[in-house]
């Protein structure tokens, strides 16, 4: 597709209304598709100009809200972050994410990905409830430490992870990718002491230990992170706890900030001239 | 117990199987390569052979071995299989105390015999 040229794809969008009593069926529409536009733009241009009834989600179109994960010729895509030139196909299947009910369309219920993420308390829990309720200072956290578990802040909660696991295909109940990858980015912030508590959940049927391993979360993530690695570092921090082996995370120490501070570096003079 | 704990059982009964089957299946079917190391099993699956492994306590007591930790991994897996495709917490009971009770009866039944002819 040479730049600025315009090529006619073929959107094959699974089309689904429960008040209508349809059963799911996919619905063709021909979209001029220049270099660079996203599916989702593809998606709105249907909405915009062919069928205003297609229903989808979306809001930042910068893969940072998690909105529009759909499946893209059977692969599970953040719409805003998948560009058509790059699916190098003249025919796009689009249907909602698999392993959830449709609401409507591509509109899936997130409901129980939510009541996962929320179920494993995911926030700092700490023993000292009057520094939690009356914060005197910040909580002392090293560059190494933050580093353990960074990579899992940035989960956007699109629920692609979740979408994408066999285990969850095949166990409504099993807590998922998202939920545990999130509950070892608790657990290893050396600030929390909410461990025990995330335990009891997570260490029970429909549990960590009903991960098969599939990869799939990490492979299709699209903001490149690595939930399979959080579960078996989960694992092992389970593992390590109940034989007793492996060093206990010590609470991170309450820091009163500096009373000198260096003085800061002179702003950087503009490239630019600014006009008078 | 909790999970975790039920979970490392299994890894250790999983290695402790690739062991004692190890044992199992080189001394059954490897005696010829045996016989090069200088071990002479006696043509290991004659009825005398196996009569005569099953009057001593090491074997006996390698073979009890092998049937708890077979018996222990095999069904806490397929409980787990059970398990997943079940949402029912009464459902869920059911299964496991059906596996406990398969799990000892075949414990007993494996160990009646062996025992028996080690007693006799």
């Amino acid at each position: 597709m040479t730049e600025n040229m315009s090529k006619q794809i073929k959107f094959r969008v699974q089309r689904y209304d429960p008040e209508q009593g349809s059963e799911p069926h996919l619905q063709e529409f021909t979209v001029p598709a220049e270099r660079g536009m996203t599916v989702l733009e593809g998606l709105i241009y249907i909405k915009e100009n062919i069928d205003s009834s297609l229903t989808f989600r979306t809001s930042c179109r910068m893969a940072i809200c998690g909105s529009c994960g759909i499946l893209i010729n059977n692969y599970p895509h953040l719409a805003c972050h998948t560009q058509i030139e790059e699916l190098g196909a003249d025919t796009l299947t689009i249907k909602p994410l698999p392993n959830m009910s449709i609401i409507k369309d591509l509109v899936v219920d997130l409901t129980p990905l939510f009541d996962f993420h929320k179920a494993i308390e995911p926030y700092i829990i700490r023993r000292d409830k009057e520094e939690m309720e009356n914060p005197s200072a910040e909580f002392a956290q090293k560059h190494e430490a933050l580093q353990a578990f960074l990579q899992f802040t940035y989960c956007v909660k699109c629920g692609i992870c979740v979408s994408a696991c066999p285990t969850s295909a095949s166990d409504r109940l099993f807590l998922g990718p998202q939920a545990l990858a999130q509950c070892y980015r608790y657990c290893a912030d050396t600030r929390d002491e909410g461990e025990q508590e995330r335990t009891r959940l997570i260490d029970a049927d429909h549990g960590i230990w009903n991960c098969h391993l599939a990869g799939a979360c990490s492979e299709s993530c699209p903001k490149g992170l690595d939930p399979a690695l959080a579960i078996q570092l989960l694992k092992r921090r389970l593992v390590s706890g109940a034989i007793g082996l492996g060093k206990k995370q010590e609470p991170s120490a309450v820091v009163l900030p500096p009373a000198e501070t260096k003085e800061k570096l002179p702003f950087p003079e503009f490239t630019v001239k600014q006009a008078k | 117990m909790r999970k975790t704990h039920l979970w490392f059982l299994q890894l250790i009964s999983g290695a402790l199987i690739a062991v004692l089957l190890g044992i199992h299946m080189g001394l059954m079917h490897l005696d010829d390569i045996l016989i090069i190391l200088g071990i002479d099993a006696v043509e290991p699956t004659s009825w005398d052979s196996m009569i005569s492994r099953a009057m001593q306590v090491t074997w006996v007591a390698l073979y009890i071995a092998l049937l708890i930790v077979a018996l222990y991994h095999a069904l806490y897996g397929l409980r787990g299989v059970i398990i997943e495709l079940t949402s029912s917490a009464a459902a869920k009971r059911a299964v496991t105390w059906i596996i406990i009770a398969f799990g000892l009866t075949a414990f007993i039944a494996g160990t009646y015999v062996p025992i028996a002819l080690l007693s006799s």
